[in-house]
Parts: C-alpha cells; sequence; structure tokens
C-alpha cells in the first residue's frame, strides 16, 4: 500500500485536496496540465458575495503547495498511463519542456521583457497577449518561465539575457513514474464556446465577450491593468448587458446541456457590481430567466445590486444580437416584461454568460483513469447518495466542478477537496489494515 | 436518378418560369423528373392551421403516390417540403396516427406505408448529384455577383427535423457559389420572408419582408437568390409593395436558384421568363463570362 | 392549458417557463404589437381560453420555426401556435384569406389555381398542362375529416 496521492488539476479544489493530504503525512504528486497552478480561481478578479481579492485568497494556498516537503509540483505535465489497482497505483506522467530549467529559474522576468514575440495570452482568455517565454500571471506557481516553441523564432535574446542561464532548448519531454494508492481527480470545468449559437454573434462581433473575458478585462493583472473597456476601440462602455443561460438550461439536442451551471447568476450579478464600482456612471442590464441565487448571502447580494448599485434586473431571455457596423453597438430586441412591449435597446458591450462544461481532454483522462463520464462529460460518481466523492473505480475519487455543477461557488469546491482528502485517508486506511 | 416530381401547387400555377428552369437543368445533371399522375396540395401552412387530421391524410396521399412510383419524392417548394416531411415524419414514427390516417386513405384506395423519403431540390443538387457534377455543369460562371442567399423557413427549419441536413443552409451557399458567384452573409439570413401572411395579413407581411430586405441592403449585394416560390413572390413583389407603401427602394433582383444554375450552365431566359421578374434581372444575368 | 396540450401539436405548452425567448426572437413580434408568443402561452397557462381562442390571435403566426428552434425547454412554440389555430378554428373563427385558400383546396384540390397567364405561358412554352389533381378523392378525405364543415362554420361566422 503507498501512502501517496495523485491530484490531477490544480485548481482550488485540487490544491485544497493536495494540502490537507499532505499535513496528513500522505506524499501528494499535484499534477497540472497549464505552467502554473491555480486554475480558474486564479483568473477571476473578486469572488461572491465577500469580494474578497481572488489571486490574494488563493495565492497563499498556492505558495503552501509548493513549499510543502510533502507535495511534489509537477505543472505543465499530464497524466499518460494509469495501472494497478486502489492501494497501489502505477502513474506515468509525461513533463511537456518548458525549454527552461526550473532549477535554476529564479522567476525574475527579464526574459519576458526582452522577448520580441507576443502571443496570444490563454490565461487572459486570449484577449490579451504575452510572450513567446513567459509566466501566465504574475502570481504563477512555481515560478518559472515557459517558451511557447509555437511562436518562438528561435532569436536567442533571452538566452543572452537570463542572469542565471536557466534556458535550456534542448529539454526533452520528461516522463516520470510514480507510485500512489490513491488518486483524485479535480480537473474543473470550461466555457462553452459560445458560437455554437451564432445569434449571438460571438466570434463575431466584438463588443460581445464572455464572463471570463469580462473578468480578465476587470482584474489588475489582466491585458488592460483593471481597465474596463471595449474590445473594439477601447472606449468605456457606458451600457452593459449581461445575457444569463447561454446554453445552460437547453434541452436542444445540438446544445444538450439541460443543466443549470448553477454559479453564472451568482457571478454576473458580483460583475455587475463591479463594474458599477469601476464606472459609477455606467447602466448595467440583466437579462435572466430565473435569478438562482441559493445559499447564505446571496439573495442579500442580489437585493444590495438592486436597491445600492442600480442594477437592472430584466425577466426576459433574448434570441438574438444585432451589430451596428459603424458603432459595434450591440441592439437587443426584447420584450419588457413590465410594458409586455417589445423594444430594441443599444448596449455597448454585451457579456455572455455560456454554460460550464467538462474540461478539454476529459474523455482522454477518463480513458486512461478506466473512469466513466456522465452523458455530459462529468466524472460520474460511483453513488451520489452513499459515496459522492468517487468515481466508478476504486481508489480514484474527485473533487471540484469536473463532477458537474453540483458546487454553488468557491467554499464548495474547498470543502469537496478536504472531503475527498478524508475519504482518500479513510480508503487507504482501510486497505492498510487489510 | 430518377424522382417523383411534386411541383406543388403555386409553381406551376403563377411561377411557371421556375418550373422551367427546374426542367431544363435536372437532364443536364442526369436527374429524371417523373410527373406525378392525380396529385393533390400538399396542406401548406395555412390547410395545416386548419385541421390537423386533414392536412395529414393530404399530405400523405401525395407520398402514397410516390410509394406507388417506388420512387423517393422531391419537391421545389419550402413548405411542400416541409408538410411532405413532416408528415413522413409523423406517420413513419407514430403506429396510431399512422393507422387513423390509413383508415381514411382506404376510402381513397390508398395505404401510406412509410417507404419512400422526402427531399428538395436543392438537396437533391447536393446531396445526389454533388457538388463537383454541378461545377462541371456550369459552362459560363459568374463573375463579381455578389448574392444574398434566402434559403426560406423551412429549409433547415425546425432543427430537429433536418438535423442531418441542417447545413441544408451551407449546402445552399455552396451550390450558389459553384456557379461562381459570392454568397454574402448577412444579418437576418435565417429570419422570415413574411411570406405566409400574404393575403391574410398583407401589412404584417410587408413590415416582415422590409425587415429582411433592410438587412440584405446593408450586404451590400446584386441580387437576392431564393428556393421557396413564397420567398420569391415576398421579396419580388415585396419590393413594388414597399416602395408604394413605404416610399423605400432596393431595386434588388430575385431569382430563383434554378434560374442561377440555368444561365451559369450557358442557357438563355426567355423573354416571359424575364417579364415575370418585377425587378428586373436582366443586368446580373450579363456578368457571366465563358468558362 | 390541458384542452391545448391535449390538441395535436400543442403538447409543448407544458414545458413553458416562460423566459420569453420566442417572442425575443419572433420576427412577427418585432413590428406587430398584438402578436406575443410568450404572453399567448402564458394566457393559455392561465386560462384564459375565451380571451385566446376569442380573437385572431394566433393567426399572426408565419410559422417560421424561429421560436421552435430557440425554445431551451423544446417546448415547441410553433407548433402550439398550429394547435391554437386548430382551436380558433373549431370555435369558427378563420380569417378570410385563410378561408379563400380553404375553398379553392375543396374546389379545385389545389390552394391556388392557374392564373389566365401563366395557364397561356405554360401552353405556349412548353410545359404541359398543370399537373393533373385528383380533385374527387381530395373532397373524399375532406368530407371523411369533415373538413367541409369547418369551412362552413367558418363562413357563417364572417
Amino acid at each position: 500500500m503507498q501512502k501517496a496521492v495523485a491530484v490531477i488539476g490544480g485548481g482550488v479544489a485540487g490544491i485544497q485536496a493536495s494540502l490537507d493530504l499532505a499535513n496528513r503525512g500522505f506524499k501528494v504528486y499535484l499534477v497540472e496540465k497549464n505552467p502554473s497552478i491555480g486554475g480558474r480561481m486564479a483568473q477571476l478578479d473578486k469572488t461572491f458575495p465577500t469580494m474578497d481579492c481572488s489571486i490574494c485568497i488563493l495565492a497563499p494556498k498556492m505558495i503552501e503547495c509548493s513549499h510543502h516537503p510533502s507535495v511534489q509540483l509537477l505543472t505543465y505535465s499530464e497524466v499518460k498511463e494509469v495501472k494497478g489497482s486502489v492501494g497501489n497505483f502505477k502513474v506515468k506522467v509525461l513533463r511537456k519542456p518548458r525549454y527552461v530549467d526550473e532549477r535554476k529559474c529564479t522567476g525574475c522576468g527579464i526574459c519576458s521583457e526582452n522577448c520580441p514575440i507576443e502571443a496570444p495570452n490563454e490565461f487572459d482568455e486570449n484577449i490579451g497577449v504575452r510572450k513567446a517565454i513567459y509566466m501566465s500571471f504574475p502570481q504563477a506557481v512555481p515560478r518559472v518561465a515557459v517558451i511557447d516553441k509555437e511562436n518562438c523564432v528561435e532569436c536567442g535574446l533571452c538566452d543572452k539575457v537570463c542572469p542565471a542561464g536557466a534556458v535550456n532548448r534542448e529539454q526533452q519531454p520528461e516522463e516520470v513514474e510514480f507510485d500512489v494508492g490513491a488518486i483524485v481527480v479535480a480537473t474543473g470545468y470550461d466555457l462553452f464556446d459560445s458560437s455554437v449559437i451564432p445569434q449571438y454573434g460571438y466570434g463575431r462581433f466584438k463588443n460581445v465577450i464572455s464572463a471570463m473575458e469580462l473578468e480578465r478585462l476587470l482584474c489588475a493583472s489582466g491585458p488592460t491593468g483593471g481597465h474596463l473597456i471595449r474590445p473594439s476601440e477601447g472606449k468605456i462602455p457606458r451600457h452593459i448587458a449581461f445575457l444569463q443561460c447561454i446554453g445552460s438550461r437547453d434541452r436542444r439536442e445540438w446544445i444538450n446541456h439541460p443543466y443549470c451551471s448553477s454559479i453564472c447568476c451568482k457571478y454576473a450579478v458580483k460583475d455587475a457590481v463591479l463594474i458599477k464600482e469601476h464606472e459609477t456612471d455606467s447602466k448595467v442590464s440583466i437579462f435572466y430567466i430565473d435569478m438562482r441565487a441559493f445559499g447564505r448571502g446571496f439573495q442579500e447580494f442580489v437585493n444590495r445590486a438592486k436597491s445600492e448599485f442600480g442594477i437592472e434586473f430584466v425577466r426576459s431571455n433574448p434570441g438574438e444580437i444585432s451589430e451596428d457596423s459603424k458603432t459595434n453597438n450591440l441592439a437587443i430586441s426584447f420584450e419588457d416584461p413590465i410594458t409586455r412591449t417589445v423594444q430594441s435597446i443599444s448596449f455597448d458591450l454585451v457579456v455572455l454568460c455560456p454554460a460550464l462544461i467538462p474540461s478539454k481532454g476529459m474523455p482522454e483522462l477518463a480513458k486512461t483513469l478506466g473512469i466513466e463520464l456522465d452523458n455530459y462529460g462529468f466524472v460520474r460518481m460511483e453513488d451520489s447518495v452513499r459515496k459522492p466523492l468517487d468515481t466508478t473505480v476504486p481508489g480514484i475519487f474527485c473533487c471540484g466542478y469536473c463532477l458537474g455543477p453540483k458546487t454553488g461557488d468557491i467554499p464548495d469546491s474547498i470543502t469537496q477537496g478536504s472531503a475527498t482528502a478524508a475519504r482518500v485517508a479513510e480508503v487507504l486506511a482501510s486497505e492498510e489494515a487489510s | 436518378m430518377k424522382y417523383a416530381f411534386f411541383a406543388g401547387c403555386l409553381i406551376p400555377a403563377r411561377e411557371p418560369q421556375y418550373e422551367n428552369s427546374v426542367k431544363k437543368i435536372a437532364p443536364r445533371l442526369g436527374i429524371e423528373l417523373v410527373e406525378m399522375e392525380g396529385t393533390n396540395c400538399c396542406a401548406p401552412f395555412s390547410i395545416q392551421s386548419l385541421d390537423y387530421t386533414s392536412w395529414l391524410a393530404l399530405a400523405a396521399r401525395n407520398l402514397c403516390k410516390a410509394e406507388e412510383m417506388g420512387l423517393n419524392i422531391v419537391t421545389l417548394c419550402n413548405d411542400c417540403y416541409e408538410s411532405l416531411l413532416m408528415t413522413n415524419t409523423i406517420l413513419k414514427e407514430n403506429k396510431e396516427t399512422k393507422d387513423r390516417v390509413n383508415q381514411i386513405l382506404a376510402d381513397v384506395g390508398l395505404e401510406f406505408k412509410g417507404k419512400t423519403d422526402v427531399k428538395i431540390f436543392s438537396d437533391v443538387l447536393y446531396e445526389d448529384v454533388g457538388l463537383e457534377k454541378v461545377k462541371d455543369s456550369v459552362k459560363r460562371p459568374f463573375t463579381g455577383l455578389r448574392v444574398a442567399v434566402q434559403p426560406g423557413c423551412h429549409l433547415s427549419k425546425p432543427k430537429r427535423l433536418h438535423f442531418e441536413q441542417w447545413r441544408g443552409i451551407t449546402a445552399l451557399d455552396e451550390l450558389v457559389e459553384a456557379t461562381g458567384a459570392k454568397s454574402v452573409p448577412y444579418e437576418r439570413k435565417e429570419a422570415c420572408c413574411g411570406g405566409p401572411l400574404r393575403g391574410v395579413n398583407d401589412e404584417v407581411a410587408l413590415h416582415v419582408a422590409k425587415q429582411k430586405l433592410d438587412s440584405i441592403k446593408s450586404a451590400g449585394v446584386s441580387c437576392i437568390v431564393t428556393v421557396c416560390p413564397f420567398c420569391f413572390i415576398e421579396l419580388d413583389m415585396g419590393q413594388i409593395e414597399i416602395k408604394r407603401h413605404m416610399n423605400e427602394e432596393y431595386g434588388l433582383p430575385v431569382l430563383s436558384f434554378a434560374e442561377l444554375l440555368r444561365v451559369a450552365m450557358g442557357m438563355d431566359l426567355e423573354d416571359w421568363e424575364l417579364k415575370a421578374h418585377r425587378i428586373p434581372i436582366t443586368g446580373i444575368l450579363g456578368m457571366t463570362e465563358a468558362k | 392549458m390541458h384542452e391545448v396540450a391535449n390538441t395535436p401539436r400543442g403538447r409543448g405548452v407544458l414545458a413553458c417557463i416562460q423566459c420569453g425567448r420566442c417572442t425575443n426572437s419572433c420576427p412577427v413580434s418585432r413590428v406587430e404589437k398584438e402578436h406575443n408568443p410568450r404572453k399567448l402561452m402564458e394566457m393559455i397557462i392561465l386560462g384564459l381560453r375565451s380571451e385566446v381562442l376569442g380573437e385572431q390571435l394566433p393567426w399572426y403566426c408565419l410559422s417560421c420555426f424561429t421560436c421552435l428552434d430557440r425554445c431551451p425547454q423544446g417546448g415547441d412554440v410553433g407548433e402550439v401556435m398550429f394547435a391554437l389555430r386548430n382551436l380558433t378554428v373549431r370555435e369558427g373563427k378563420i380569417p378570410e384569406g385563410i378561408l379563400a385558400q380553404a375553398q379553392s383546396l375543396f374546389d379545385n384540390g389545389r390552394v391556388v389555381t392557374a392564373s389566365r397567364m401563366a395557364s397561356i405561358q405554360r401552353e405556349k412554352y412548353g410545359l404541359g398542362n398543370e399537373p393533373t389533381v385528383d380533385v374527387e378523392a381530395v373532397q373524399k378525405i375532406l368530407v371523411k375529416t369533415q373538413f367541409d364543415k369547418l369551412i362552413n362554420k367558418g363562413k357563417r361566422s364572417l
């Protein structure tokens, strides 16, 4: 029986599970496919309903992970093969080459400053740019640069300016193998691609953006330093619309996300309040089907949004958006629920709140692990009542949004992370006893 | 490729030039259209609105005729397509309804067996003939012709009915581009032309047509290409009526896809056919060159 | 509401959550204030039978199926419109234009018969006669389904 655990996914749920397990004396291998851990929570500006700075409350946990003697971070890595069974899994992980020596790099950032090449920044949902040699965001853990070979032109500038001589273009993918007693899946979510519903103009109209793109615009570490501007020409938007349920609660066959993604109403209200805090003169309207603000503090937050911040809540779900090609403004035609007349209103910026879907790569990972997914691609629980954190393979557990939209907010993901850690400890203890 | 040819009411009765073009291009693409004897109206939207069972029985009668011929049925009109396709689907999937309809059909000596498939002419060109062969048949491709394609509502809606073929809109775009013309995207491409309300509520119909035409105009095109004969009338004649009642002019010639392809194949439209277009199309017909 | 739900094509009303996407997508709602699919569903759900069936409300619909394609519940609003029209017809309320088409169907087997010009053109340019219609069969079917009675009821109400 191996007193070690592999955690796949370095978001808040995975981080929590890792820390709890490490503090109990387990050796934890935290595998993360991106160059840094942090996941979605690191991308957010503020959390609801307390309006805490998201990265400020996450970063200490991220640092703890990197410094904890029992946690080994395997970032920019992916699980390739898993053999064995509960108590004794053999895990093979492929570490993608950063072309930077992790032991030498100090994270000073001089390489990025000098790099001449810019590429879309995935962390900023591709609305900002980064260099070909980069660190995803200022609080990245580990604070080690990575070279994007596809965009790198091999000019050699970073090699020259790096004070630690950490650039290593000869670096090869590395296969790492280790033994663990249990595996935790914490791979989180992706955003539904709203261009699948062409009537909303996502991908065609410059000023129709997704909620995550908005977060990056509002965030001080984002591409505009936290200044809310319109993508089309950089002016400050005065009239903003949020469209809820883009893809969620949708039973149509070609969309097939009949579930409610459970956090969008909450984050939309949060974002609306944030916008009003940034630009007090702006007018914000949220178009919804139902305002699902369940749990402690959320309905109060919604009420505050109405009374204190003057945010308009419109119970009408638009079917299409049209663009004025001269001004890049968006026109939304909808029935005013109070006057019951159809009117068309012009907005500077439209924010779509898309359905939240399983992380890309889930089907492959599920195959590698041998676990079952449900018909939406989320991890299938072994038994939703008696073992809600177990996957269909004994010894493999899960937590966070990869389980599906059961999470109400970040504290829920953290709770699940801890619960999964406890479950792992319990199962491995009984394995040891038997 | 042999099909039972269901021309519908409107085209033979009011737009014979559309039928003429179809009959002229079919043989060059290897399509044999077999006339159906003793058909009846497909039961379009107006009749469906009156009575459910009457609709199914009338539509099914045509399907039975095609079954007797042992051929798949091909329509030119979007409304015929929707009516026959929906009926075919409902009767194939729902035994109780099928039995009820067959009871009525028994009176006229017919029985629906579910042995035929319903296709619309543009899909036949795209799926059965194939884009390559259509391209090969073009001897005088259009040059510099910007087209707004009007697929019509029932070509691809309801999506769940056309799920396999709902790229029907892009198929039409590709067919148009096979003639050398360019299909220009425009905002309200999937929107209705207003045709079904013609003769029922002309004012509303015209306002809806205007929305469509406004959107097409802002895309900067030289003409509109239609599939459905209702779309043709509403957008062609509609422009004259909009000019009269709302004082707005578009000057956008409208022609059916069959006519477009016929010209691209190197054939000329006859005088009487040209006159059938209220907005003159002679201007754009010259925009071709020999291959 | 259950009356509509049990009428053919009317089942979709049971799925309605009043989100309003249908009205927000409808091309007629933009130009005609009277036409509001969401409101019509609301009236059905509330049981306002005489208001729904008493007016010409469902007859503004184009049957373009945009609402049906957009409804997140798969509520088939466009189909429910057909059910509503079937119900108003049974009450005897048929718009004139539709009645004319129905009468033509019964008399000629077609909703539209060849105009004089079209007949001349067909003959002159070698298109042959209009495809043959079996009017007798059509009438037999329509009598069996009592379609003719519906037409007469509609004519009396005008």
